[in-house]
């Protein structure tokens, strides 16, 4: 909701600074962003009542003095006699009409009205209904305008089932479906009640006489509806948190007062509907509750006084505004008195948990995980949506993705898809692993099982022991059984054919039923963890270059020096590199020293001269020393 | 000098690989809340709305059980935990104050977009006995905010609103650059909620708490992308060996 600050300064005597109000409006719990001095505020979902300038400036009272009357229209209004039944009470407590007919249309509007459609860049439709949107944001009270002369006999409220075609007076062609609470015009449905009035009964530029409903609706019976037929609607949004169920008249009056400061009124008459009693809710005073739900010594002078600036009554009990519908218990009346005396000021009190300690006796998958890490394993986490289904899928009803609307009955597709995934990126020594859940139907009964997938593929590892070394099912076996002990797993090959890729290298699977092993304790004891936290730095998107180069190294003395200063070489574009062989040559005394560089820049796919260019002078110090050369430069 | 047969190949360090940063952060809270005394559940993620709605406040007419935002599955009959407090209804029920609870885990929201993700990682605490009060939630959350930045971080508190606590919170640590930045959610546990799990609400009382995993891993490794975490991008999980 955007508002003006000079709209909402109106209301409070005391014109704090937009800074000073920003604070208080913080303070209060209502979150906002401030930009050319409009509040864009981010209510939160139980104060319906905050949605307008009057409902801020309520709030406001605590800490300012306010006017919080508007000017309304004071004489007397006669009575409207209207052909109107109420046939869903539960559904719309109270609803009150007020027919109005001007002589002429404005031709322009006094600035308070037109500010608010210029500033906040509200869009303008008719007299009436612009009249109605700037209501609705100064009171919180929704109303809808039906063109008088477009409305003939019968007009009724109901909740029904109905099927049938409904246009908006936004001109959006929607089906309705299912129980609705709609307005009927002779059996014609001329609104979806609280929502959005229907075309035919519009107003448009010419209309001089209007029929205006102002009703107080069940939140129950509004919420999702605007989102079911993609409406977007200002008034559903207030009607779902809840309106002032007793703020009719006032709000009439004040409707009646706008346009009698526009135009000359020719015709004025009012009714309401009350389908029962409708009386303020009452707690009774509990301040020792409060304090001790707060921690804090409050006095019953500051109890009372912060609750009668919000508007409550005070007597024997509390009595609670019609306005505030989410005041029901003593723990609300707790952070009413914590908001105002503001959280950050109630004092902290050291926590002692007194409970005893019990033995955690659920299973700790650190210990697995620390294992496969210390064999060059890299967990991953997937989501649980797939394509696959089988007759114990669980299904989504609501899937974000129809092509992914079930859940993972394996990893496997999910790992076979991070692998691919790092292949394209020149990755050529790849070992997955993820532990999660899936899921299953079984008869039923939807149940989940914790597994682990492991997935491999390409060289062992990167040093000269094990760079030309290819993953195959002996050493995935190796790296199990020093995982887990005794356990009987087979190791599924997973073929290339039917896969996206033109690498050869084997891939090997296998995936085990966590809850289906009792584990070795001694892989599953929580271990320390020491954490480090270093700043990410944002990986590239361009692909890399491999450059290799052996060394020979004539001069056997110089080795130490060489090895050194091959492991401190740094260049541009210069993003990882390692030894991938080592060669004696006992007949030459020469050795032989393979080192592989991987280059990639941040900003662009690298040519050749740009790594050539790195290159020249990361070789630099490597081959001013004596002795040293890469055969073939 | 040493002769040739003295050389010896160049020392091997151990090619590592790396647990998610995720589960890191995730193991990292846990391992936080433990030392303060509370003990680790854990529960289904495909949830009922009992346990995932009703039982913690959470009205039929409220948006989150709208099917815009949660995933529901068979037909309506059970739906992925929103949240991961229907571990610590589960919990409760099944035990009596004082009690001290922390679960972790995934959550799923129908939400996909830059900075939302359909699933994302939770952990949450709750502690029940007498006289538990919303100063001494104040104490809590400032020992572990403190543990998890420094103690030189500014925090604030704000009014918020959870069906499931009554006064809910949400605080604030200020960033480097002077912006305020959300970090947990927390509140007195809504008496509605206690009576629910038959714990009786005019002898007990609690606190709670809710963290996302990604969000305090997002700023403590200073990740900008939130959907950088699931790529499963070997040059992203290097980077947390």
């Amino acid at each position: 909701m955007k508002l003006l600050y000079k709209d909402l300064v109106k209301f409070i005597i005391d014109t704090p600074s937009i800074e000073e109000l920003s604070d208080k409006l913080f303070q209060l719990g209502h979150e906002h962003e401030i930009e050319n001095h409009i509040f864009d505020m981010e209510l939160t979902p139980n104060r319906g009542d905050c949605l307008s300038l009057l409902g801020l400036a309520r709030d406001l009272n605590t800490f300012y003095n306010t006017n919080l009357l508007v000017e309304t229209y004071e004489e007397k209004i006669d009575s409207l006699d209207l052909d109107f039944i109420n046939l869903s009470p539960n559904d719309c407590p109270k609803i009150s009409f007020l027919e109005l007919e001007i002589e002429d249309l404005p031709d322009k509007y006094h600035d308070y009205l037109e500010n608010y459609f210029k500033i906040l860049k509200v869009g303008k439709n008719n007299f009436f209904t612009d009249i109605s949107n700037y209501i609705s944001y100064e009171l919180g009270q929704p109303t809808h305008c039906f063109d008088r002369i477009k409305l003939n006999g019968h007009i009724s409220f109901e909740s029904k089932e109905c099927y049938s075609p409904f246009t908006t007076l936004l001109d959006t062609n929607i089906e309705l479906k299912g129980n609705n609470c709609i307005f009927l015009n002779n059996n014609e449905i001329i609104s979806l009640a609280g929502v959005m009035g229907g075309k035919s009964t519009a107003c448009t530029k010419d209309t001089k006489k209007v029929l205006i409903e102002c009703a107080y609706f069940n939140p129950e019976s509004i919420i999702g509806k605007s989102i079911k037929y993609n409406l977007h609607s200002d008034a559903a949004h207030k009607f779902e948190r809840g309106v002032d169920i007793n703020s009719h008249e006032m709000v009439l009056r004040r409707f009646i007062k706008i346009v009698e400061q526009h135009a000359k009124i020719k015709n004025c008459k009012i009714t309401s509907f009350n389908s029962k009693k409708i009386s303020n809710k009452e707690l009774p005073i509990n301040l020792d509750r409060v304090n001790a739900i707060l921690g804090t010594t409050i006095s019953i002078d500051v109890f009372k006084n912060i609750l009668e600036r919000l508007g409550f009554n005070i007597t024997s009990k509390i009595e609670v505004p019609s306005y505030r519908s989410d005041i029901i218990s003593q723990n609300d009346v707790a952070e009413e008195i914590a908001r105002v005396v503001g959280y950050d000021n109630i004092p902290s009190q050291t926590i002692v948990m007194s409970h005893t300690k019990k033995d955690n006796n659920k299973r700790n998958l650190i210990g697995i995980k620390s294992d496969l890490k210390n064999k060059g394993f890299y967990e991953v986490i997937n989501f649980p949506f797939t394509s696959i289904e089988n007759e114990s899928s669980i299904t989504l009803d609501n899937p974000l993705d129809s092509n992914k609307k079930n859940l993972r009955i394996t990893l496997k597709e999910s790992l076979i898809e991070n692998l691919l995934y790092n292949e394209r990126r020149q990755k050529d020594s790849i070992k997955l692993f993820e532990i999660s859940d899936t899921y299953f139907n079984n008869n039923n009964n939807l149940e989940q099982n914790l597994k682990l997938g492991i997935i491999a593929s390409g060289r062992v590892g990167h040093n000269y022991n094990n760079f030309s070394n290819k993953i195959d099912e002996a050493f995935l076996l190796d790296v199990f059984n020093s995982v887990f002990d005794d356990l009987d797993i087979a190791i599924e090959q997973i073929p290339r054919n039917n896969l996206d890729t033109k690498i050869k290298n084997n891939i090997f699977y296998l995936e085990i039923d966590l809850d289906k092993y009792q584990l070795n304790k001694a892989h599953v004891l929580n271990k320390e963890m020491d954490m480090e936290f270093r700043k990410y730095i944002p990986i590239s998107e361009f692909p890399s270059s491999n450059r290799d180069f052996s060394f020979l190294i004539a001069d056997y003395s110089k080795y130490d020096e060489v090895v050194e200063t091959i492991n401190k070489i740094k260049g541009m574009y210069l993003k990882d590199f390692f030894i991938f062989d080592f060669y004696k040559n006992e007949k030459n005394e020469e050795i032989k020293i393979g080192v592989r560089m991987i280059f990639q820049s941040n900003g662009k796919t690298l040519s050749d001269d740009d790594i050539k260019e790195s290159i020249s002078k990361i070789l630099e110090p490597i081959l001013s020393i004596e002795g040293v050369s890469v055969p073939g430069i | 000098m040493s002769s040739f047969n003295n050389i010896n190949p160049p020392v091997l360090s151990d090619e590592l690989g790396a647990s998610h940063p995720i589960n890191q952060v995730k193991d990292f809270l846990m391992n936080l809340l433990k030392d303060f005394g509370f003990n680790e559940v854990d529960g289904p993620e495909i949830e009922s709305e009992e346990f995932n709605f009703d039982m913690l406040n959470i009205k039929k007419s409220h948006p989150a059980r709208q099917m815009h935002d949660t995933f529901y599955v068979q037909n309506k009959s059970n739906l992925l935990r929103t949240h991961t407090s229907p571990v610590q209804i589960r919990s409760m029920l099944h035990s009596s104050p004082p009690l001290a609870y922390a679960s972790a885990g995934k959550v799923y929201r129908k939400d996909d977009d830059a900075t939302h993700l359909p699933m994302f990682h939770q952990v949450e605490g709750i502690y029940v006995d007498s006289e538990v009060n919303f100063a001494q939630l104040k104490d809590l959350i400032h020992k572990i905010i403190y543990a998890i930045f420094d103690e030189e971080v500014q925090i604030r508190f704000r009014p918020s609103y959870f069906p499931f606590t009554e006064p809910s919170a949400e605080v604030d640590i200020l960033s480097e650059n002077g912006k305020w930045l959300e970090i947990l959610g927390c509140g007195i546990v809504n008496p509605i909620v206690l009576d629910n799990c038959n714990i009786d609400s005019n002898k007990y009382s609690g606190l709670a708490f809710g963290l996302g995993v990604e969000r305090i891993a997002m700023l403590k490794y200073d990740i900008k992308d939130i959907r950088d975490f699931y790529k499963s991008n070997l040059d992203f999980l290097n980077q947390f060996k």
